[in-house]
């Protein structure tokens, strides 16, 4: 998959527009540079119907000087002077930042699992057969169900950062990823579940995420009529149903930035008990085999394990060069430094603040999906949401709606509801009663970064308003 | 080599071509030689600017150039495709990616039949709308200043902690080459400015996004009066300061320009598209010719409404592009397709294949989708016997199972509507429902309609789009 050189050959085009940033004279500079390259399978109405690959890639320079800051990017390192010369012409027009400078050359821990041989290995014909495979399982769990969406992909991603202080980091990570959407069809009525999975390393050839597509395609047919009103209940999200908002409104909520603008609904509270105490929130951007840790972070500051919320008490906040320079020159924060949580969005932006590899973990243990049910007692369990994504994270409140949702009574479940409204806050449900689940599953997340997260079940402050 | 010698620098109309004609050619040539029945390079530059301020300082300022090329073969009635940023490697890729095709070809059961495409005019020409101030002449010092006007428009008040504005502008220029002889290149703009208004009072944060913008040069973005786009925001931020969560239920529902908008976009544009229809994925399927709305309810979708955020004057196919009637009267009238879908309909492509640069392949999108407007005066008249409702406005998303035919969307604010009054402000709402029931129960819509705020649409891929219509009342929703 990824052509002879192609590591050595970023590194001579990385060097390329190092130069140009030296003959700039600029005081300090960094730079990044991707070059991916990848196949990938679409499947669409129970069939492959499309075989692409290719590559891709391009670098992304910034220029400091006086702490002012200047960027660009580029494709073809031709045009290096150019973006040099636009980064620079940008910088002088930036306000400077006291005390903002690119951090020079610390030792950072080796972070293993970040590659896997087999993918590079793998060829367009194999992810074929691995295609075949899965949509022969999908047929043999359940041959009413269709494959209408999704595919398989693999790809291997050289990058680079290097910047004049001395910080010089290459390297090689690969990624294989699987999503479906599986529909039934029954008498016209449909119902179905998209369910994905990525990993650094090969995934199974038929991975977990099958048999949940298959599942929860089944579960919510025939689907309970109900005449009730909107009411308060407790509500099991497994971890596909969680994560996009627990993604949306928990990891902004601890940016260093977001804190000390008294944006975060967890602003002025460092030290407090802001979620349930048998909680804890870590980060740990040096996972091995995660999707988004690493030896460094996107500015080279070494990237580490941290607890943001230990037992519930509010412990730590996530901080870049910039924003901490930035925080501490506007007078908002006394002082602050990077936590190794600039993460980059590729190559066509500079550095944000993020999480890396978000970890939500109890004190207490952890239960069965059973016994899960049976502690709810009445209730609903949740295994996918609509409108995530309008979530405010100024404030944890969502409303959303899930037409994947079942019902439970007395501990067990009774059937499934069409369509139903899910709304509440979830910095406030996190602080009522919480019960973590035993199946930790990583799950992708629309800010940055991964989330590690179980089933979850909250007793309190959500809503179900059903269609 | 294919790249041209001579790249265009940024600076000059895009006349030079970034393909080379002769050489794409022999490679088209070789993909039939090797069993390629259909074959395109599509290459794609973009040059685009992004500015971020927050609180009336330069926080980021990002230029920059973006080239990509995708090679689309169609072999044994299989796609097998390659993309790139080193357009040099285009002949190199030919006989693998007519390989890949076939070898996806070779899956296909026997009951199945192979793609293919309707056909289409074989054009060679070059098209550009041009602007009438170019973006790519715009300096950085006359977007920092359109964006603070819209800052002072947003500050002085003591409970707006931040405010924050954006822009965005782009020129893409795309050229498309085919076996069957298709020679095109067009090129278009696009602007883009907003804003978040962020404000704060006894512990309760909220924020107002605003956006205007749409296709075109900085001419766009000199037509709004900015000024009071950031006042209006201010007014917006600091009501919700004071609104109250909102009712849940299924209630009557009054929706803004922007909301109808989003609104017709999730909950009918996407079941539409033809490529969900033939994967089975869509609510809509088999349902042309049939009454599924009410019969007040006219939609189009259109990517020659010139100014419109979704529009673009050639589709990613090179298929020209025209208004499509999806809804008549109430009646399902047309999907959205690409070529491969309108073959698999035995309709006419109608100019909807659409890609999000130069690496991705298209697929079927929308453009400028609006609800034609109808008999109301005006929103009092659409209220007036409402004994207890909701008018929701301003979008903050949506999204929608095709499949199920079920959506969602939310507003940025609204109001609680009481015996035909607009009482108190709320907060947090979002609506939800069913294509084929909310569809029969939209029973209001004023005469004007217009495009509302410009949005992005994502579906694997991001396309900037428009949407709108008119102030449009249903008879019951579900609201949360």
């Amino acid at each position: 998959m990824l052509p002879d050189g192609a590591e050595e050959r970023l590194l001579a085009n990385a060097d390329v527009l190092a130069d140009a940033c030296r003959a700039s004279g600029v005081q300090q500079w960094d730079l990044i540079g991707f070059q991916s390259y990848g196949h990938q399978l679409d499947i669409e109405a129970g069939k492959i119907t499309m075989a692409a690959g290719g590559g891709e890639g391009g670098f992304g320079v910034r220029v400091v000087d006086d702490g002012r800051f200047g960027f660009a990017h580029l494709v073809d390192v031709s045009g290096a002077q150019r973006a040099v010369e636009q980064a620079v012409a940008i910088a002088k027009k930036s306000p400077s930042v006291a005390g903002f400078v690119l951090p020079s050359e610390q030792p950072a821990e080796q972070v293993n699992g970040r590659m896997d041989r087999a993918l590079l290995n793998m060829s367009p014909e194999d992810l074929l057969e691995q295609a075949d495979g899965i949509l022969s399982e999908v047929n043999s769990l359940d041959e009413r169900a269709v494959v209408t969406g999704g595919g398989v992909g693999v790809s291997a991603t050289a990058g680079c950062l290097m910047n004049s202080e001395g910080v010089l980091s290459a390297g090689m990570t690969t990624s294989h990823g699987i999503g479906l959407q599986v529909t039934l069809d029954a008498d016209g009525e449909l119902t179905s579940s998209y369910q994905g999975q990525s990993s650094r390393a090969k995934l199974p050839e038929v991975p977990e995420c099958v048999s949940r597509a298959v599942h929860w395609a089944q579960v919510t047919q025939n689907p309970l009529r109900l005449d009730s009103e909107a009411h308060d209940a407790p509500v099991l999200l497994t971890s596909e149903g969680f994560s996009p908002l627990f993604s949306m409104v928990v990891p902004p909520a601890m940016t260093g930035e977001k804190m000390v603008r008294k944006e975060s609904f967890w602003s002025d509270r460092m030290n407090e008990q802001v979620i349930n105490p048998s909680l804890s929130i870590r980060d740990n951007g040096v996972l091995e085999g995660g999707m988004s840790s690493g030896s460094r972070d996107a500015e080279g500051v070494p990237r580490r394990q941290q607890t943001l919320v230990e037992d519930g008490r509010l412990t730590n906040m996530l901080w870049s060069t910039r924003d901490s320079a930035q925080q501490v020159a506007e007078g908002r924060i006394d002082a602050a430094q990077s936590t190794g949580s600039a993460s980059s969005g590729g190559h066509q932006s500079p550095p944000s603040t993020g999480c890396t590899e978000l970890f939500l973990t109890s004190s207490e243990a952890s239960q069965s999906r059973d016994q899960m049910l049976e502690n709810m007692g009445d209730g609903y369990v949740v295994n996918s949401v609509m409108g995530a994504h309008t979530a405010n994270p100024s404030s944890g409140d969502f409303s959303v709606t899930t037409s994947s949702i079942l019902k439970v009574e007395g501990g067990e479940i009774v059937g499934a509801l069409k369509q139903a409204g899910l709304s509440g806050n979830l910095a406030k449900a996190l602080n009522g009663a919480v019960v973590l689940g035993r199946d930790v599953r990583r799950q992708g997340s629309y800010s940055s970064g991964s989330m590690h997260l179980p089933d979850v079940l909250l007793m309190d402050g959500l809503r179900i308003n059903p269609a | 080599m294919v790249m041209a010698a001579k790249q265009t620098d940024g600076h000059h109309p895009m006349t030079t071509r970034f393909l080379d004609q002769e050489k794409v050619r022999k490679a088209l040539d070789s993909a039939q030689s090797f069993g390629a029945t259909y074959a395109e390079v599509r290459v794609v530059a973009l040059t685009e600017s992004t500015v971020a301020m927050r609180d009336g300082a330069l926080e980021k300022a990002i230029p920059g150039q973006e080239l990509g090329m995708t090679l689309r073969v169609l072999a044994d009635g299989a796609w097998g495709v390659h993309s790139t940023t080193d357009l040099a490697s285009l002949s190199d890729q030919i006989e693998s990616t007519t390989r890949l095709a076939r070898a996806v070809a070779k899956r296909r059961s026997s009951e199945e039949g192979p793609k293919a495409l309707a056909e289409v005019p074989i054009i060679q020409d070059e098209t550009h709308w041009r602007s009438k101030l170019d973006v790519r002449h715009t300096e950085l010092d006359e977007k920092i200043r359109l964006m603070n006007e819209m800052h002072s428009g947003a500050i002085g008040h003591e409970d707006i902690v931040s405010v924050r504005t954006g822009w965005s502008d782009e020129h893409i220029h795309t050229e498309l080459m085919t076996t069957e002889g298709m020679d095109r290149v067009w090129s278009f703009q696009r602007s883009l400015i907003h804003g978040m208004v962020t404000a704060r009072r006894d512990g309760e944060v909220v924020s107002y996004r605003t956006r205007h913008g749409g296709q075109g040069g900085l001419e766009v973005i000199h037509d709004c009066d900015l000024v009071e786009l950031g006042e209006s925001a201010q007014r917006a931020a600091l009501r919700l300061l004071n609104a109250e969560r909102a009712p849940s239920g299924k209630l009557p529902l009054i929706a803004d320009k922007d909301l109808t908008g989003v609104y017709i976009h999730e909950a009918l544009g996407h079941p539409c598209e033809a490529d969900l229809v033939a994967a089975g994925d869509s609510c809509l399927d088999g349902k042309l010719g049939q009454q599924i709305g009410n019969e007040l309810v006219t939609v189009v979708d259109d990517p020659t409404m010139m100014g419109g955020y979704g529009a673009y004057p050639v589709d990613d196919e090179g298929v020209d592009t025209r208004e499509k009637v999806l809804i008549k009267n109430g009646v399902l009238t047309e999907y959205l397709n690409h070529r491969e879908t309108a073959h698999h309909f035995g309709v006419e492509p109608n100019g909807g294949a659409r890609a999000q640069d130069g690496l991705h392949h298209p697929l079927v999108r929308m453009s400028n989708t609006m609800i034609h407007g109808g008999t109301h005066a005006d929103m009092d008249e659409l209220m007036e016997d409402i004994q207890y409702g909701v008018y929701a406005c301003g979008t903050r998303g949506g999204q929608v199972d095709t499949g199920r035919g079920s959506f969602q969307f939310a507003a940025q604010e609204a109001w609680l509507i009481e015996n035909g009054e607009l009482t108190r402000p709320l907060k947090d709402v979002s609506v939800s429902g069913l294509t084929l029931e909310i569809l029969k129960n939209v029973n209001g819509l004023t005469r004007d309609a217009s495009l509302a705020s410009p949005g992005f649409c994502g579906k694997g891929q991001t396309v900037p789009v428009g949407d709108g219509g008119p102030i449009m009342r249903i008879s019951e929703a579900l609201v949360g």
